[in-house]
């Protein structure tokens, strides 16, 4: 899905994956967010540590998250890090209600970079990102309350 | 108050530095050496009686080309020196005397030299620009799996959401705090090792590219190569020492969560570090004479300036607005050799210190603060901060 504001987000480094990350990253090439859930006292962890942050259990599965987000913050980067790099481009550091402790930081679209606000809320995408890899990439779903 | 902390067991006994430039072209080891010889001396001691080795960082790593030089290794062997005590500093170190003054105060080594050298001023030329965080690496790893896949290619970018969030929640101006990078450039101008020592203008601040919005480009330290020693001695030395600085109090608290994109209150930063410090003395925040407060992004420095209690929350504005408060005769100089911002990225708290160690001692030259006995030194803030005041023998 192309969506207005966006640039091409594909020049980068990719992740690199490993035991506790690979469910997001498979996830997220199947354009689901998914998070850590306790199964002994239900709280939300991310990034995934293979422990729960509130009770310390071992036992966790992971959820999708599907509400929409609340930027907590954000910053427009104009600087071509990379050769071939596009700018600008948003960058987004998202909340969800319905998962407290959990912050995912991803590329905006659905508006030009400098439209990004706190507080503005956004709905959970992916697009096409550095070594074939989706990565999280909000769309703005109006401007700050 | 306590005069049993263990960081009243140990003193700064001497700081050195190699030249430092955009671009030196001497290796990363030459200029080490060049640092530590003067450390030592600048001390009074020499060689031989060092018993301690640190460095920053620990193992050689590096996320951005220049970042680590002079090999732990490599430096003993050149020195010649028999070691108790060593130590590979990593990120979250606090202060670069932090491990030193442990091994000091706990009688592990009696004289310790500690050094950070960078070459990413010369790195950065060879890339024809400032190059990506972690563009060394082909993957991103640990805490940067996050960051870098996303486009926040630099720390420009993961630090400039709190500076975002920081004008958002009070209201500050860009233009109010326009005056730390300003008046760090006055101070600059006075000191003939910075890199960047013409006069910076309101206008030429405001009218800078943006880097990653808000942060522009005279809010970015400059990539720099050099290299700064510090040596910590044990208290006990002191006889023996040219001009000894007191270390009166230090911390390093880390209370928020350790990754700069979930620390889990932006706009405030390094509380934690300073409540702690200042619960290890006496001193209060006006009994400071001179702040040398991390500015690798000035952002950092509106952080200590407010944590430290200088100002309250959301002052900082108002406080470095025109730049009298900070200037060298102001209540509060603030990064009088001019900071990373103009001095040049030193890094890890190395040219901060120097600096407060040298006003201290009266040897500033012509940015000297008349009658500085008390400084104030801080280190990054948010999931590696360090904060220390540092007095006069
Ligand atoms: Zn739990």
């Amino acid at each position: 899905m192309q969506v207005s504001g966006g640039t091409d987000a594909t020049v980068g480094i990719p992740p690199d994956v490993t035991e506790e990350t690979e469910a997001f990253w498979t996830a997220a090439s199947e354009g689901r967010l998914v998070v850590d859930q306790c199964d002994d006292c239900s709280a939300f962890s991310f990034p995934p540590r293979g422990m729960c942050r509130t009770c310390r259990s071992r036992s966790m599965r992971s959820v999708e998250v599907t509400g929409r987000g609340r930027i907590y913050s954000y910053t427009v980067n104009y600087q071509r890090w990379l050769p071939d790099l596009e700018v600008p481009y948003a960058i987004a550091i998202v909340e969800f209600p319905g998962c407290p402790g959990v912050r995912v930081v991803g590329r905006l679209r659905g508006c030009a970079p400098e439209e990004a606000a706190i507080d503005a809320e956004v709905e959970v995408g992916f697009e096409p990102g550095p070594g074939g890899y989706a990565i999280p990439s909000f769309v703005m779903l109006g401007p700050a309350p | 108050m306590g005069h049993d902390r263990l960081e009243r067991r140990a003193v700064i006994s001497g700081v050195g530095q190699s030249v430092i430039g955009r671009q030196i072209d001497r290796s990363g080891l030459q200029l080490t050496l060049d640092a530590i010889t003067a450390a030592v001396h600048d001390a009074g001691l020499t060689i031989d009686d060092i018993d301690g080795l640190a460095m920053f960082p620990g193992g050689g790593k590096a996320n951005l080309p220049g970042y680590a030089n002079g090999n732990l290794y490599e430096v003993q062997d050149a020195l010649g020196i028999t070691t108790t005590w060593r130590q590979g500093q990593v990120e979250g170190m606090s202060l670069p005397f932090y491990g030193p003054a442990q091994a000091v105060a706990t009688g592990e080594a009696r004289h310790a030299v500690v050094w950070r050298t960078v070459k990413e001023g010369s790195a950065a030329r060879k890339a024809g620009g400032r190059p990506a965080y972690g563009s060394i690496h082909p993957r991103a790893e640990g805490p940067l799996a996050w960051l870098l896949p996303v486009g926040a290619l630099s720390p420009v970018c993961q630090v400039a959401p709190y500076a975002t969030r920081y004008l958002h929640d009070f209201g500050v101006k860009r233009e109010q705090l326009a005056w730390i990078p300003i008046t760090q450039r006055a101070h600059a101008a006075l000191n003939p090792d910075a890199v960047y020592r013409q006069p910076l203008t309101l206008d030429e601040y405001m009218g800078s590219r943006m880097i990653s919005y808000p942060i522009c480009l005279y809010d970015c330290d400059v990539p720099a190569d050099g290299s700064t020693a510090i040596v910590v001695s044990t208290s006990e030395a002191a006889g023996d020492l040219r001009s000894p600085v007191r270390i009166e109090a230090m911390a390093g608290v880390i209370d928020g969560r350790p990754a700069w994109e979930l620390l889990e209150d932006f706009t405030r930063v390094g509380y934690a570090t300073a409540q702690a410090m200042w619960s290890r003395t006496d001193l209060r925040p006006t009994d400071v004479d001179v702040a040398q407060l991390y500015d690798g992004f000035m952002i950092e420095a509106v952080w200590w300036l407010e944590a430290m209690g200088f100002c309250q929350a959301g002052e900082a504005g108002q406080f470095v607005e025109g730049g009298a408060r900070i200037a060298l005769d102001g209540q509060l100089p603030l990064n009088t050799w001019g900071g990373q911002l103009s001095g040049g990225r030193l890094h890890a708290g190395f040219g901060h210190t120097a600096e407060a160690v040298r006003q201290l001692r009266g040897e500033a030259g012509d940015r000297q603060v008349e009658g500085a006995e008390v400084a104030a030194v801080a280190n990054v803030g948010g999931f590696e901060a360090g904060a220390a005041i540092l007095t006069g023998w």
